[in-house]
């Protein structure tokens, strides 16, 4: 499934290591602080306990949502925004 | 070499990775997973508000914890062995898991096997067992054994280490799906 993981993080060492978990987990870093990507459902539950590991809950937030294809197709993007087809893994490879 | 309740997981998914783990001492793969890191961790944190509700709920009357019990031919390490007050005893054993409607056939079998080894050092018996799952609010779950359960787990138990003794090449497991993604289907013959 397609997975959003937005976070506000103030430790910056907790921060950092969200991050690095992120993409550990094979998501791609759309903005500083949310990432995107395809993960099963074993593998967001493995992410969601390893950043809740990490977070001070008294003061961080951790956002983890789930969208389908036809709901991400449908998203608008305007600026210097990811590629569709990037995040989703629909392209392979970057050159040829 | 005694046995633990892993093995006769193992052993119930295909025999065949008895033999090709301790026969011919081909390691299986296994990532260090996360959720099974945490899952060891789980035991270091006692947990205190079990006890009362647990006196309340079931009707405890002692409990040993961590009890590592062995018979000739199995080992194992309870996280907590209960006297009840109809006079059995149960294991009870903690999961780093959510409880999602439906007990798993590893924890049933987990459950037998301690049951066997409760029955044989405490001389009592075993006539349910219970499963905490600490992901869904501690929720406590009954699993019932019965006599036959206990039978099929000695049965498991002695093929095992028929398997191990005497090098036996086991029949491999009637469910095909499971060899799909088997560890060993490059070296397994069909």
């Amino acid at each position: 499934m397609i997975t959003w993981v937005l976070y506000d993080i103030k430790n910056d060492k907790a921060r950092t290591k969200a991050a690095k978990l992120c993409k550990q987990a094979g998501l791609y870093r759309v903005q500083y602080s949310v990432f995107l990507g395809t993960v099963d459902s074993h593998e967001k539950d493995t992410l969601s306990l390893q950043l809740e590991e990490q977070i001070d809950e008294s003061q961080d937030k951790v956002y983890i949502f789930t969208m389908s294809k036809n709901e991400l197709k449908n998203a608008s993007l305007l600026g210097q925004a990811f590629d569709k087809k990037m995040v989703t893994d629909e392209i392979r490879a970057l050159f040829f | 070499m005694t046995i633990t309740p892993s093995h006769i997981i193992q052993y119930l998914y295909c025999p065949r990775f008895t033999f090709f783990e301790y026969v011919l001492a081909i390691p299986q793969y296994e990532e260090k997973n996360y959720k099974v890191i945490r899952g060891r961790d789980l035991h270091n944190e006692k947990l205190e508000q079990n006890k009362q509700y647990l006196r309340k709920k079931i009707g405890v009357k002692e409990k040993h914890l961590d009890q590592y019990l062995t018979n000739g031919l199995l080992r194992g390490k309870v996280d907590e062995v209960l006297l009840l007050e109809d006079g059995t005893m149960s294991p009870l054993d903690y999961k780093f898991a959510e409880y999602k409607d439906k007990i798993y056939d590893t924890y049933k079998t987990q459950l037998y096997c301690y049951a066997w080894l409760i029955e044989e050092n405490f001389g009592k018996k075993v006539k349910k067992g219970f499963i905490v799952y600490t992901r869904s609010k501690h929720k406590l779950i009954e699993v019932e054994v019965t006599e036959s359960d206990l039978d099929k787990i000695k049965k498991c138990a002695l093929e095992i280490q028929l398997i191990i003794d005497n090098n036996f090449f086991p029949k491999a497991t009637k469910y095909k799906k499971r060899c799909l993604d088997c560890t060993y289907k490059n070296i397994c013959i069909k």
